[in-house]
């Protein structure tokens, strides 16, 4: 396998402002209605006045061994080799949904033609482009940075090889990351941050 | 409209609501960490625009929030597709060398150039009704009916009112040659209370901090991280904390996103700033924290002040305010400590409350005592060190002065102690057209629903003679006009700005970009609009230009350069100058010092004796000029910007409103409108759940909305957004307009600003 692509997102640097949402929609021309690939949770704890709340940016995480890919009937669902992206085509999806309920971060997404579409961290510009498409590159090496790092306004969000985004990483994210097997290291300090699948 | 953010068949009726947030622990849960260490990594992007019509070829200057933040623009077959930051930018990146970024109201452009919601062709009343109409027929009927207007009731009958224009020709039309010397802008709905006050004692009405420098910030009822005013301002304090190590605190009864990132939250009872600015000053002058050579030789009245807060203790300000003593001395010392890399900065949680010109005046004692104005990481003095020529100059085009001498309505209603300060302002309006001293309007981009008594204000647009409007959207204002000339958005025209306030704190800058794609439909750029109005009512040649781009192309000649090479740049940074201008120059104040007592400004003693306060610091509580909370009325409510929403222009946009549900995990709804946030202890013996219609009543009327139920809000106090319901841009005019709760007496006396706080009861049960 090539390098494991991942996400690395900082609570410290995230102002909740929902570029990263509305970059990716315009980036990949999304119905926010019903296909927001990436989308910005608040999350909160506490009782007046000791009251605290974090925003978190999430998407697909790009599993280790993505359970949407696991029950998906048709084959449709790729974790790619080169890359570690998981990918979707879409000429083989029959919009059974299984994968939106086996996916515990709710990042399958659906619009009107009822064919799985997420994120693909930018490796083209639409539904489905990243199936069959080349290893992601670097920036360093002429690739685009996915459209919500680019775009996050307290550089809260980086994408890039998982070796790369562990150095920066706490230990505490990077073990939390390997722990939920998902691409994603994930800064937080204060609330603990849950996700919902469409089984919940 | 389906909103369902899951995707279970719903022809069964069956739903399945998404949380954001479950008490308890999922499959997927995050265990909360120590907060991490943040990285902070320098990326060089690229922005270079590709050859061909396709791909990044284009540029923008944002105007959703009016702060010019650099945009390159993807084309796709002539539509604009995409947008992503400028690097370097003034506004738009932490600076030199920073990757240039946009938040999320920047990508929102691209849904607003071509929304179906927008004005989309002139109109015309013909037969009481609007009607569609030609270019040519609409400036002609305009210029017709103010020529008549004029003839009736003369020019000092009509009001200019201005949000943001992105001409300046409509004040030397409607004001110089016109003759019209009304203007209301955003001085008494917005920032008059701060922007008067900071002025007569530092000699700058609204100095922007120098964010990336600082060391301690008092985000003092303002939103900075979120009601940002460009990029670089959250960028800014990031970096400071990150750089600096820079300690964030939030004065605020809201838990806003600023506070998510702050040392301390100190949610203070609403309305008493004042007293604890004053415990403050207390502390940080009993302790001699304050810096002594500044104060000594460059402020007046400090010997007053120092009588004024002597025994205005933490203590004293405990009982008021709601916030600990160690709090309120652990914030003064460590403000102090970090001077004069520090600052306490105010907005409309200040300047929207009734006693907001003393609680603002009490707030700047702080930054004079410690000396942080015009000093790195303090409150910024800019200048815009460019050599951008008068366009008007270059063309030999000299303006007549046809408004002197004629005074505004109102500048003689003596029971209006801003009478002395000012003329009209903007809650009084309906009052002056009422008493036949305003008659008619000319609007370009301004939206009265939103900004005060509403009631009154659509009376008094039913009543006038004659309305013109400029604006991209229909509204309560738009649909009463007689002619309503369509503006095209930001990524439709030429768009040039300088600075100022930025990244860049020592140096200015000068940012631009020709238009994107063309005018949608068949609406037309500011310019265009205004020259072509003057044309018609016989005043070509002050517009000598064929277009925005040669205005601006003049404009550009003083620096050597063009549009053509400005929008392939984005931004030049031009010119240097330092800090401590008032080393050299003094004050721009009455006593050319920093004022700490305003006994010496005129005006200001003047409109303060018949207020009855003092021209020195003092504490002005809020029953003295506002509604209080009562029996009947319990709740004390007000309203404020949000993220997704900008200033309240952006309701029309189908993913704005849903961001702004997802906001408050409430997208699983149909409901799109604003919301009220509520908490539990208000809540709970209301009957009222996350997620209810809520009605909420004053004496004045009373609006339906969502309720949002957090601990994020102090008990006693209720906020929602403004902007929404009645006479707004809203589809279906949805959620509910906080300004229908107000009446024209709430108002800040010395500045005329609306006063925001409104005493309010709410139940469950409203219309959706």
């Amino acid at each position: 396998m090539g390098e494991q692509w991942a996400f690395y997102f900082d609570a410290n640097k995230c102002i909740g402002c929902h570029a990263c949402t509305v970059a990716c929609k315009n980036q990949n021309d999304l119905d926010p209605e019903s296909a927001t690939w990436r989308r910005v949770v608040q999350s909160g704890q506490g009782e007046f006045p000791d009251y605290e709340e974090i925003s978190v940016s999430i998407s697909c995480m790009h599993c280790e061994d993505p359970p949407c890919e696991t029950v998906c009937p048709t084959g449709a669902i790729e974790k790619r080799d080169s890359d570690g992206i998981v990918t979707v085509n879409r000429d083989k999806c029959i919009g059974c949904h299984y994968c939106a309920w086996s996916c515990p971060y709710g990042a399958p997404k659906f619009d009107g033609d009822n064919k799985m579409q997420k994120c693909h961290m930018c490796l083209g510009k639409g539904a489905g482009e990243g199936y069959g498409s080349p290893a992601k590159k670097h920036e360093d090496d002429g690739g685009e940075k996915p459209a919500c790092v680019d775009t996050c306004v307290g550089g809260a969000l980086k994408a890039g090889p998982m070796d790369e985004l562990t150095k920066e990483a706490t230990e505490d994210a990077v073990n939390r990351a390997t722990k939920r097997k998902g691409n994603v290291i994930i800064e937080t300090g204060g609330p603990t941050v849950t996700f919902e699948s469409e089984s919940d | 409209m389906s909103n369902s953010t899951s995707t279970t068949n719903e022809s069964d009726g069956s739903r399945i609501e998404r949380r954001t947030f479950l008490k308890g622990s999922a499959a997927a849960a995050l265990s909360a960490g120590i907060g991490g260490a943040g990285v902070s990594q320098v990326v060089q992007g690229s922005t270079e625009s590709e050859a061909g019509s396709d791909g990044w070829v284009a540029s923008g200057t944002c105007w959703d929030c009016h702060q010019l933040c650099g945009q390159r623009v993807r084309m796709k077959n002539g539509t604009a597709v995409e947008l992503k930051g400028v690097d370097g930018h003034p506004r738009g990146s932490p600076g030199e060398g920073r990757e240039g970024r946009l938040c999320s109201k920047a990508h929102a452009q691209i849904e607003k150039a071509y929304d179906p919601h927008r004005i989309k062709e002139p109109y015309v009343r013909k037969d009481g009704e609007l009607q569609k109409a030609s270019w040519e027929e609409a400036f002609q009927v305009a210029a017709d009916k103010l020529a008549t207007f004029k003839d009736e009731h003369g020019p000092e009958k009509l009001l200019m009112a201005e949000g943001y224009d992105t001409d300046d020709m409509w004040k030397h039309l409607i004001m110089d040659i016109y003759g019209s010397p009304n203007k209301v802008g955003h001085k008494t709905i917005c920032h008059g209370p701060w922007s008067y006050t900071w002025d007569w004692m530092g000699g700058r009405g609204r100095p922007a901090p120098d964010h990336k420098n600082s060391e301690y910030i008092i985000s003092w009822g303002r939103n900075l991280l979120e009601a940002f005013n460009g990029q670089w301002e959250p960028m800014g304090i990031l970096d400071a904390i990150e750089e600096n190590d820079a300690t964030l605190v939030t004065i605020d009864p809201r838990y806003t996103k600023t506070a998510q990132h702050s040392d301390e939250w100190l949610p203070i009872e609403p309305r008493t700033d004042g007293a604890l600015a004053l415990a403050m000053a207390n502390v940080i002058i009993e302790e001699g924290l304050y810096d002594e050579d500044f104060v000594e030789n460059y402020t007046y009245g400090f010997n007053e002040l120092r009588q004024q807060v002597s025994d205005k203790t933490p203590e004293w300000a405990a009982e008021i305010t709601d916030i600990d003593a160690t709090k309120i001395r652990k914030v003064a010392r460590g403000f102090a400590e970090a001077a004069p890399n520090c600052y306490a900065t105010v907005w409309t949680g200040i300047t929207n409350q009734s006693n907001g010109q003393k609680n603002a005046q009490n707030i700047h004692v702080l930054n004079g005592l410690v000396g942080n104005l015009d000093r790195p990481g303090g409150l910024r003095y800019w200048e815009s060190p460019v050599d951008l020529a008068d366009p008007y100059e270059v063309q030999g085009v000299e303006f007549p002065s046809n408004q002197d001498g004629r005074s505004q309505p109102l500048s003689d209603y003596e029971e209006y102690p801003f009478h002395h300060v000012r003329g009209l302002a903007h809650a009084q309006f309906p009052e002056a057209v009422e008493n036949g001293d305003v008659a008619g309007a000319f609007m370009y981009w301004f939206s009265p629903l939103k900004n005060s008594n509403t009631q009154d204000w659509i009376e008094a647009l039913e009543e006038m003679d004659l309305l013109i409007a400029i604006d991209a959207y229909w509204n309560g204002m738009t649909r009463r006009a007689d002619v309503v000339f369509p503006e095209s958005s930001q990524l439709e025209k030429p768009m040039l700005g300088a600075g100022g306030s930025g990244s860049y704190s020592t140096q200015g800058w000068v940012t631009g970009s020709k238009a994107a794609i063309e005018p949608q439909w068949d609406t037309k750029p500011g310019f265009d609009i205004l020259k072509g109005l003057a044309e018609a009512m016989g005043y070509g040649e002050y517009v000598p230009w064929d277009s925005k781009e040669e205005k601006i192309n003049d404009a550009l000649s003083g620096m050597g350069l063009t549009l053509d090479e400005l929008d392939e740049k984005n931004y030049v940074i031009q010119g240097e100058y330092g800090y401590e201008s008032w080393k050299e120059d003094g004050f721009d104040t009455a006593t050319g010092k920093f004022e700490f007592v305003l006994d010496n400004v005129e005006d200001y003693a003047a409109a303060a004796e018949q207020a009855g306060i003092s021209t020195a610091p003092e504490y002005v509580p809020p029953e003295k000029f506002g509604q209080m909370p009562d029996e009947e009325y319990p709740l004390d409510f007000t309203d404020a910007f949000v993220e997704q929403i900008s200033r309240g222009g952006d309701q029309t946009l189908d993913h704005s409103r849903q961001l702004l549900a997802e906001r408050w995990g409430l997208d699983h709804k149909d409901y799109r409108g604003n919301y009220l946030l509520l908490n539990p202890d208000d809540a709970e013996p209301r009957g009222i759940e996350d997620g209810d219609m809520v009605t909420v009543e004053s004496p004045e009327g009373s609006i339906s909305l969502m309720a949002h139920v957090t601990e994020g809000i102090k008990p006693g106090y209720t906020a929602t957004t403004l902007g929404w319901g009645k006479g707004s841009i809203t589809p279906n005019e949805e959620g509910g307009n906080s300004m229908m709760l107000h009446n024209a007496d709430q108002i800040e006396p010395i500045s005329g600003q609306v006063a925001r706080h409104i005493k309010v009861e709410v139940t469950k049960g409203g219309d959706a």
